[in-house]
């Protein structure tokens, strides 16, 4: 490498292009900070800095929204800037910034650090935002087990609690055995695209641009197509797709449930980000549609199907949420099988992402208060009698059920029909079948919990079953998320105004 | 002396990828199951290296000390939920690791 290619090379990183990104890890190891130069009372602050740092991050990032870089490819080719990227980051901070609010209040609850919580948020938090950017596939490996094994640590963050452990365990190993085979498919990719006797072959196998073109030349190489099943496998993993979904219950289980909506959200949409960099429109594995199309229509209908009917005989909510939240995965997927055609279904993933984002912290807002200290127990019997108990919480519940179900006047009503109309437009009308039958079932077990809050009431058993956990008090800054979210849900649900023309329009 | 040729060393990682896909499957000690997580990242590094050889690029060299320092954080995370739970439960077979069942 000669001395012009290096300061070429160097000239391509621009740091500022991953600013907000750069901003976390500052924040990050600043809350470490603190706690060791902050006497002991000030500590309750740290969290309350870790979730302004977020929102700070985000205002900021949304001021600076058509920054430069945006279009462009930078780091060598590292990372690449798109407007569905930058949609994603912000996703990803404001999901942060709701994982935090509910910290805030489920830690209080346990003997347990706190900083630590917050600070390995922040840096998973980051990585997601690279992730959703990674053009190529180092940073995609190093960026999504920067999330992974953050996660791991989250989910078996309660370690007093058996069920915390058994389902950071469960995670580690299943997630280490997804990142295996990803890893896997990405060595063959990279073997098999710069293998000289081959017409196309390249260099840089591991750049989406390099390896689509070399795809292009060679659809049906056996090893390249191993190698994509592969990956595909791995990324299936995260999602929690059919039949890679094994793990969802358990883990959702187990983990604190700030950490469980971090998974059903940032770590989900995670999934997809690379799943449309992979296969969406352009993407790295575009050139053999033949062959990832079937495989991911299969994963949907088998997940959609799997997800609902798994759900009907849950009887702790963060079971059903686990399960509901896999068959929102299938449909999801079916967006990405019709984003190849039809390029508006980008933008209708990505809005019913953001329904599935304030549908779920409303719900998961919720079960934090009504949670006690044994973070895994909370049954659906436990919401008995809320609707008098609590008014408010138990209308934010039913708001964000009834957008995760999709009840026409809600957010995720418009989600699951802007999706749906894209796969409709892209001739796979039959599973749109499949899709409506799932959409039925589900109704079935969201109104169930709506039910068991609304119409039944608390009648303490008289034998010595162990009584259920005393609610939390409902204070001022989880009241305004809460009650923001259950607002935006209606709203988004009427109006979609710029940002609805903006992400299909696009 | 057999020659070294790409196929010899593919034939190796395929070989202990799939000795770690089984032991992760079967095994029931999860230290075991541990090492064969490992052994399948060490599966893919090994063809990583084969391939970055054979076909004269240097990327795949690089890209392996992102892996290494992967699995080791890997490790350094896992043995600390194993001891952790051992401490918890005094075990650490899969089969008796069954709290969270519905």
């Amino acid at each position: 490498m000669t001395l012009e290619a290096v300061k070429a090379a160097a000239e391509s990183n621009v740091w500022t292009a991953i600013f907000p990104e750069l901003m976390l890890g500052c924040i990050a190891l600043l809350l470490l900070a603190l706690e060791i130069m902050l006497p002991k009372r000030l500590h309750s602050l740290i969290p309350d800095l870790a979730a302004a740092g977020l929102l700070g991050t985000l205002i900021g990032f949304l001021v600076n929204w058509d920054s430069a870089s945006v279009g462009t490819t930078t780091f060598n080719g590292l990372l690449i800037h798109s407007p569905t990227g930058q949609f994603m980051r912000a996703f990803f901070l404001l999901a942060a910034f709701f994982v935090c609010l509910l910290g805030r209040i489920a830690l209080a609850k346990q003997r347990m650090p706190r900083v630590e919580f917050f600070h390995i948020v922040l840096v998973v938090t980051a990585a997601m935002m690279l992730l959703a950017q990674s053009n190529h596939f180092v940073t995609l490996f190093v960026a999504l087990e920067t999330l992974t094994i953050g996660l791991y640590i989250l989910v078996a963050y309660h370690r007093t609690s058996t069920a915390s452990l058994e389902a950071g365990l469960k995670y580690l190993v299943m997630g280490a055995l997804s990142s295996g085979m990803l890893l896997f498919g990405i060595v063959l990719l990279y073997g098999v695209a710069g293998n000289a006797a081959l017409p196309g072959h390249t260099a840089q196998g591991m750049n989406y641009a390099e390896l689509a073109r070399f795809l292009a030349a060679n659809p049906n190489n056996f090893v390249a197509c191993l190698g994509i099943v592969l990956v595909l496998a791995g990324v299936a993993f995260k999602i929690g797709a059919f039949p890679f979904q094994i793990w969802v219950p358990d883990v959702y289980q187990g983990a604190p449930t700030p950490v469980t909506a971090f998974l059903a959200v940032g770590s989900k949409a995670a999934g997809f980000a690379v799943l449309l960099a992979l296969c969406g429109p352009g993407g790295a594995f575009a050139p053999c549609a033949w062959l990832t199309e079937p495989i991911l229509m299969a994963m949907a209908v088998a997940t959609i199907l799997f997800g609902n009917i798994a759900a009907l005989t849950q009887h702790n909510v963060k079971r059903l949420i686990g399960l509901s939240g896999v068959s929102h995965a299938g449909f999801l997927l079916l967006g990405v099988v019709a984003a190849r055609q039809v390029p508006s279904a980008v933008g209708a993933i990505q809005f019913y992402l953001l329904a599935y984002l304030i549908a779920s912290f409303a719900v998961f807002g919720v079960m934090t208060h009504l949670a006690g200290a044994e973070d895994s127990d909370q049954e659906l019997d436990h919401y008995a009698g809320l609707a008098k108990e609590h008014p408010f919480l138990a209308t934010v519940l039913a708001v964000g059920l009834g957008s995760l179900a999709g009840i026409p006047p809600l957010a995720g009503f418009m989600g699951k029909f802007l999706v749906f109309v894209a796969v409709f437009k892209a001739g796979h009308g039959t599973s749109l079948i499949i899709a409506a039958i799932g959409v039925v079932i589900s109704i079935y077990y969201y109104f169930g919990w709506i039910k068991a809050a609304f119409f039944e009431s608390w009648a303490p058993a008289a034998d010595a079953a162990p009584a259920r956990p005393a609610r939390t008090p409902v204070g001022l800054a989880a009241g305004l998320a809460l009650g923001t979210l259950a607002v935006a849900s209606v709203v988004l649900g009427f109006w979609q105004g710029p940002l609805g023309s903006w992400l299909v329009l696009k | 002396m057999i020659p070294a040729t790409l196929n010899g060393y593919l034939a190796i990682a395929v070989a202990l990828f799939a000795i770690g896909l089984v032991g992760v499957l079967v095994r029931r000690n999860t230290l075991v199951v541990f090492m064969c997580l490992e052994l399948m990242l060490v599966a893919s590094t090994l063809a990583l290296v084969a391939f970055s050889r054979f076909n004269g690029t240097m990327d795949g060299n690089v890209f392996v000390f992102f892996i290494l320092t992967v699995a080791a954080a890997e490790v350094a995370v896992g043995l600390a939920i194993i001891v952790a739970l051992f401490r918890k439960r005094q075990t650490i077979q899969i089969d008796q690791l069954n709290t969270l069942k519905h």
